[in-house]
């Protein structure tokens, strides 16, 4: 304390040379301030210490800081006024203190604005969730002088993170309980627990700062022990500051990662989607005795259609149609799968009839398609010209409409399941004749599927009275006229399948 | 999707209700998912409140009905409304399922 009276005579020099200055007029020969029995400071400093002196104690807050001591004769009746000039410097300390408690409290209040400040710079950069909770972590043991922190955050969509620093300092289910408990009082500032945390060894006090993301509380600061003593109030302002800050962060990168996720997302499709055009042929061959045309429309989610045709020097014709079940990259893969299988069987099987070629398709998609618990409906056709015979097996595939020259469109049924869901097809080769104006259109259940606004399907009766009406056309305007009739009826609804199609029709 | 479901001796009966596709089948995935290995292989899906299916929700029956076999039980479908018939029959999954008319077929 008796540094306090040391640091007054410097800081208020002034003041208490005017005090002594007063004295010394009125007669007195030194007016000297002492402090724990030694001398501080003398006026003038020439002074003697003549006779018994005046004496009156400075106090502070009821504490004893020194004494003033006024040498002299005749200065009895001088007492009062000595103690209301050490009053004064009482007064005088205790304005000094609090504008040294006032100053010190600013400068902190500067610095961690300063840390604030860097803070925010620092963290600003990261985009990876991890990087930054850790940034967050290690920037809050520095800030709040701790000896360890931890930031955890839970989204609903994905398993919780939490970094430490300097290392993991709780087990990290009892820190999910914590953040439990932060959720379950939602407006509660924080949690702070006091030598509750025995039972985990050294440490002794914990301060849970709940981190607010999109106004839920799906994250938590923790602050463990402080280096000195306990948090203080200061200390809650200074979390609650850096989780304030970690919000606005995480939300940030949480948005980078979503918009990072979509992009990922489009870009698959955007493979998929040339994964799957590339492999259909850009023209049907040319087959004496028919006229075919074939395309695919892919929809939003890029479905798993595909269509294909196999020539083969003294073979008849081979056309495939299928569609797999699923979207997006898995059904393209799987898409081209099947079309490169149906491939190797035609060129590796000793008779290669449609029956053939889906039996050893299925045994060898079989396995494969059970693993990603996926299907494919397929319709393999023959055509032979000099005969016009149409061969064909159905694995599961619709619609496959078969319109007869001048008379009512069918639907040919499939007689096995699709491939990839029995471990044997049970398809068998279907024989007929493929006359001059006969129509074949095996499409994809894109366009009996494709919906209206009012959520009504286009339907197999609309498509086979369709067919029926444009019959007559050739194989191209029948095509064109079947798309356009179900984007008419569509009218603009987004349609989540693909349309694909190949139109057969009969020559003279 | 509503999913309900019961057990009656060692077969559990799943009721759907409502369209069952490629936007509304993840709740029943994992109800198979968790079901099925934890012994529930007896399954008997009740379709009659399902207005529509599409490939999507197939393979998720047909990835049930595979599991299932594998662990010596079974997935069978029952009280198909028209419209779902028509399409295990055009794309002949009813010869993959075991189909039945009544729940009560079930312990034929």
């Amino acid at each position: 304390m008796s540094q306090v009276l040391a640091n007054l005579l410097t800081t208020q020099k002034k003041q208490l040379n005017a005090i002594a200055e007063t004295w010394l007029d009125l007669g007195a020969a030194a007016f000297t301030v002492w402090a724990g029995g030694a001398l501080l400071a003398r006026w003038s400093s020439r002074a003697t210490f003549v006779g018994n002196p005046i004496l009156a104690p400075i106090y502070l807050a009821g504490e004893l800081l020194g004494e003033l001591r006024v040498f002299g004769a005749g200065l009895d009746h001088m007492q009062r006024r000595l103690e209301t000039d050490a009053l004064l410097i009482s007064h005088m300390a205790h304005l000094e203190r609090d504008l040294e408690g006032m100053t010190s409290r600013l400068i902190d209040t500067q610095d961690q604005l300063l840390a604030l400040y860097d803070l925010t710079r620092a963290t600003r950069n990261y985009l990876d969730i991890m990087d930054l909770l850790e940034q967050l972590a290690k920037s809050a043991v520095r800030l709040v002088k701790t000896k360890g922190a931890f930031v955890m955050l839970d989204t609903p969509e994905k398993t919780p993170w939490t970094a430490h620093f300097p290392n993991p300092i709780l087990p990290e289910s009892d820190l999910r309980l914590y953040l439990q408990q932060l959720q379950a009082t939602p407006g509660e500032e924080a949690l702070y627990w006091d030598k509750v945390l025995n039972n985990v060894g050294q440490h002794s006090s914990l301060l849970m700062i709940p981190i607010e993301v999109r106004g839920s509380v799906i994250a938590a600061l923790g602050l463990l022990d402080k280096t000195k003593g306990q948090f203080t109030s200061p200390d809650r302002k200074l979390a609650l500051a850096i989780a304030e800050h970690a919000g606005a962060q995480i939300e940030n990168v949480l948005l980078f990662q979503a918009n990072l996720e979509q992009t990922r997302l489009e870009t698959e499709m955007d493979l998929a989607q040339r994964v799957q055009l590339q492999l259909l042929p850009q023209y049907p061959p040319g087959v004496e005795g028919i006229q075919l045309w074939a395309g695919s429309q892919p929809a939003s989610r890029v479905g798993g259609d595909f269509y294909d045709f196999i020539v083969k020097s003294n073979q008849p014709l081979t056309f495939t149609v299928g569609d797999i079940s699923g979207k997006g990259m898995p059904a393209a893969l799987l898409m081209a799968m099947t079309r490169t299988v149906l491939r190797t069987q035609m060129n590796t099987s000793p008779v290669p009839t449609p029956e053939i070629l889906m039996r050893r398709s299925n045994e060898d998609l079989y396995d494969d398609f059970t693993e990603v618990s996926m299907f494919a409906t397929v319709f393999i056709g023959q055509y032979t010209p000099h005969t016009r015979q149409l061969t064909y097996a159905n694995a599961g595939h619709s619609p496959v409409i078969y319109c007869p020259a001048g008379q009512t469109a069918q639907l040919l049924e499939a007689d096995g399941a699709p491939i990839g869901i029995l471990p044997t097809s049970l398809s068998l080769d279907q024989k007929m004749s493929f006359r001059p104006d006969d129509v074949m259109v095996i499409a994809t259940d894109g366009l009996n599927e494709a919906r209206n606004s009012r959520d009504e399907m286009f339907g197999y009766d609309r498509l086979m009275r369709l067919i029926e009406s444009v019959a007559h056309k050739p194989a191209n305007d029948i095509a064109k006229a079947l798309y356009d009739a179900v984007d008419k009826f569509s009218n603009g609804t987004m349609q989540d399948d693909d349309q694909t199609m190949i139109v057969m029709k009969g020559m003279p | 999707m509503k999913i309900s479901d019961r057990k009656e001796g060692d077969i559990t009966f799943v009721s759907l209700a409502g369209r069952f596709d490629i936007a509304t089948m993840d709740p029943v995935r994992d109800w198979f998912n968790e079901a099925i290995p934890a012994g529930k292989v007896n399954l008997v899906v009740n379709l009659s409140e399902v207005t529509f299916v599409d490939s999507a929700a197939l393979a998720v029956l047909v990835q049930a009905m595979k599991r299932s076999r594998e662990m010596g039980g079974d997935v069978r479908l029952c009280c198909l409304r028209q419209p779902v018939r028509m399409i295990f029959e055009l794309t002949r999954l009813d010869k993959a399922f075991e189909i039945l008319t009544t729940e009560k077929d079930a312990f034929n």
